[in-house]
């Protein structure tokens, strides 16, 4: 009798033994071709309950007219119109779109570099590791708090010792001037989101195995050649996937935002998020911002699907 | 008529009139919180304020109310953003989780608009209820009356009274080569400023660039002054309008409630607005609220427009190495403006959500929150913030070391009125914000943003008022 057939009970040698009475009714249930599903449904009902059920109610208000948080008759896209016709809106989306060009390629490049170098054995790398995190872990309520002060006019630490010390700005402050605060919100996301790219990235680069670099050392394959040739295609899918969420999270970013400039200098550093923000909870016009909601997702969408297409024909990513 | 009659009739009125007192002092004296709240023994209310050191106080004492009443209080303190995220959301969604809410008069528009406020009068009518010792006519106006009454109907009590005061470094202003300087310079004494050309001037004159020196001794950083909230939202509109623009005869809407940001008087105000930044901070556009008094506990700024109740955290021993060096006065005037005067401010105040299930228990806990008795301790406690009586002014705690800064508070809050019941101030805001914060900082003409802001308010309402 061979191994398996012990250890199952499968057998001429254990054929005679009846198997207990539970196993069978249990064999039965586990093979069932709904026995997947049952397992994934918990994670789907919470899933449907907390992101399906308020997209779906949020694409029901963009439709309807919404005053002071009374749902009224439906009124089509006359949400979109408005919101369409407003120069707020496009100048949130040119906004986002300036801050995430800025803020995660910047990210994606120093956090492989830094994933390059940690996988070097760098001394004290199991220190590094977890202070790494450190930013990653911070409630970005507090990463807006802390560079307030270091960046605040006239009184933040970096303000005060190098930009007016040595009159980098003229007559203004970093979060003061439309020309620097959307640039200086950008880098604070990449001093946030670096690390995280990082380990996420040298989580991924420890996770290729390591044969086919043996056989490009005894090839005789260079740093550079290595890189392009092996590292990165092999981290394809992981550096796409890790990409597109970093694209989507910086395109929604809100809190540094808020706290750091409330969307100013005039409306330069306002974001779809900001906005939306300031028409719900400010001005209570809750059809136009669930319209915003819906167009940013259907603009997402669509961006994504483009994303994972491209990506999935032409870097064989999924 | 004979002289006999008259007297006849004055012994009438005055016997009446003493019988009114006797019967109103039989009252006062058989009314009390503890009775009134007898049918209501047991009943939660959930109350939602916003958080200041004030309504911690306040949090303290309403363990006294439960015990005195049996009403079970759930006094729920949030930030500001949350208390309008979580409290005006409520009153909108008509769902009635809290019993009463704090609005700050400026969301008193949108909240009665959505009829989303209980009105007072039944209960204020009603004997039973209605605390005869409340002593309305103590509490601060125009403020309370601006906040809580609109069209003849009582909707709430003022209980905040945020205000702005003039804030000023009193050991540069006193100093004697400071004094001696600025007399030859503008040809009148160094004091605090009055009027908005006096401020002007002490700006310029203690606008100095790091090197040079300031009261003997040489800077070393740039030194302003002036100091102003300057961020897009926050208050930096409030404050140009009710601070400036209406000093000037200027306004946000005509008699008619009409958009009216393009009058002479408001260009006028936006050019001083315009000159003020010239003395400024680099950063002062992204100022808000909060960071005005951490510039000015910082040293580098000579004289500032405030939310009072800021101030405290900086002028305190241990709050700044510059506490006790400054000194208050009420906001500058423009002296050529005759008509009257105006102050920044932002009359507050807790109203009974219409959907609340407990109404009458929620009454009787906002007159209590605003009765003598328990403002007294609230001042007493000595944690600052704003008094909404008259009387509190009288306090001894209100006087000694801070007599300059209640003084210019009191000075703010004669004149403190609650902003007019717009439906859309806050689209209102978001649109002329950004645009004042460009004037401010010259990229924009005064001229250019009086028509600027003439036509998005246009665009957001032609009569904006209730």
């Amino acid at each position: 009798m061979n191994e398996a057939a012990v250890r199952t009970g499968r057998g001429a040698g254990v054929a005679a033994v009846p198997p207990p009475a539970i196993l069978p009714a249990a064999r039965r249930w586990s093979d069932s071709a709904f026995y997947p599903y049952a397992l994934v449904l918990p994670a789907l009902v919470v899933l449907v309950l907390v992101s399906l059920v308020p997209f779906c109610y949020a694409v029901w208000l963009s439709v309807h007219s919404v005053e002071y948080g009374q749902v009224g008759d439906f009124n089509g896209w006359d949400n979109f119109a408005k919101l369409l016709a407003n120069d707020r809106f496009w100048n949130s989306l040119r906004v986002a779109a300036i801050f995430m060009l800025i803020a995660v390629p910047l990210e994606f490049v120093l956090g492989l570099a830094g994933a390059l170098v940690l996988n070097q054995r760098v001394w004290g790398r199991s220190v590094w590791l977890p202070l790494l995190f450190i930013p990653s872990m911070m409630a970005p309520i507090v990463v807006g708090l802390l560079w307030k002060i270091m960046l605040a006019g006239s009184w933040g630490l970096l303000s005060v010792n190098l930009i007016e010390r040595f009159g980098w700005l003229d007559g203004t402050s970093v979060f003061a001037s439309s020309d620097h605060a959307l640039i200086a919100l950008a880098l604070v996301d990449v001093w946030q989101w670096t690390p995280f790219m990082m380990l996420a990235f040298f989580a991924g680069r420890q996770a290729l195995p390591e044969s086919p670099y043996r056989a490009a050392a005894v090839d005789g394959a260079n740093g550079f050649q290595t890189f392009f040739r092996l590292t990165l295609p092999l981290m394809t899918p992981l550096l796409v996937v890790i990409g597109m969420l970093r694209f989507i999270d910086a395109f929604k970013i809100f809190d540094s935002i808020f706290i750091l400039t409330s969307g100013g200098p005039g409306v330069s550093t306002e974001s779809p998020s900001v906005l939306a923000y300031k028409m719900t909870f400010e001005q209570w016009r809750i059809g136009e911002s669930a319209a915003l909601a819906v167009m940013v997702w259907v603009a997402f969408f669509l961006l994504c699907s483009v994303f994972y297409h491209v990506a999935r024909k032409r870097l064989n990513a999924f | 008529m004979t002289p006999r009659t008259i007297h006849t009739r004055t012994r009438a009125a005055v016997a009446m009139a003493a019988l009114t007192l006797l019967c109103a002092a039989v009252n006062a004296q058989g009314w009390s919180y503890k009775e009134a709240a007898k049918p209501f023994a047991g009943t939660k209310i959930r109350v939602l304020d916003e958080i200041t050191p004030l309504q911690e106080t306040m949090k303290t004492l309403v363990p006294e109310f439960v015990a005195l009443t049996g009403i079970q209080v759930e006094y729920e303190l949030l930030n500001h953003f949350e208390v309008i995220n979580k409290g005006q959301a409520d009153m909108l969604s008509r769902r009635g989780y809290y019993d009463a809410v704090m609005l700050h008069g400026v969301q008193m528009g949108q909240m009665l608009a959505a009829n989303a406020i209980e009105p007072l009068d039944g209960f204020m009518g009603d004997k039973a209820l209605m605390n005869p010792g409340l002593d309305l006519g103590d509490m601060i106006e125009p403020a309370n009356r601006s906040f809580g009454v609109f069209k003849g109907q009582t909707y709430g009590f003022l209980n905040w009274n945020y205000n702005m005061v003039y804030w000023a470094r009193q050991d540069l202003l006193s100093h004697p080569a400071e004094k001696a300087a600025f007399k030859a310079r503008y040809g009148y004494e160094l004091a605090p400023a009055k009027t908005f050309k006096e401020f002007l001037d002490i700006g310029e004159f203690f606008t100095r660039k790091s090197g040079q020196m300031l009261a003997g001794k040489p800077l070393t950083t740039d030194f302003y002054g002036i100091l102003h909230e300057g961020i897009t939202g926050g208050a930096t509109l409030v404050s140009v309008w009710e601070n400036l623009m209406k000093n000037f005869g200027g306004d946000l809407f005509d008699a008619k409630g009409a958009p009216a940001f393009d009058t002479p008087a408001n260009v006028a105000a936006l050019t001083l607005w315009a000159k003020m930044w010239e003395y400024s901070p680099p950063g002062q556009a992204e100022y808000s609220l909060v960071d005005v008094p951490t510039v000015m506990g910082n040293g580098i700024a000579a004289q500032a427009i405030a939310y009072s109740d800021f101030v405290l955290g900086v002028d305190k021993p241990g709050g700044s190495p510059l506490a006790g060096k400054f000194t208050y006065g009420g906001i500058p005037v423009n002296a050529e403006f005759k008509g009257p005067r105006s102050a920044g401010s932002e009359p507050s105040g807790i109203v009974i959500n219409k959907a609340s299930k407990n109404k009458a228990a929620t009454f009787l806990f906002m007159q209590w929150m605003i009765d003598k008795d328990t403002q007294a301790k609230l001042i007493a406690a000595g944690k600052g913030g704003v008094p909404i009586r008259t009387s509190s002014f009288a306090s001894p705690i209100l006087g000694g070391a801070q007599a300059a800064f209640y003084g210019a508070m009191k000075n703010t809050l004669a004149v403190a009125e609650a902003k007019p019941k717009a439906p859309k101030i806050f689209e209102i805001y978001d649109a002329l914000g950004p645009i004042v914060q460009q004037v401010g900082q010259g990229k924009l003409s005064p001229a250019e943003g009086a028509k600027q802001g003439q036509a998005k308010m246009l665009a957001i309402c032609k009569a904006c008022l209730l």
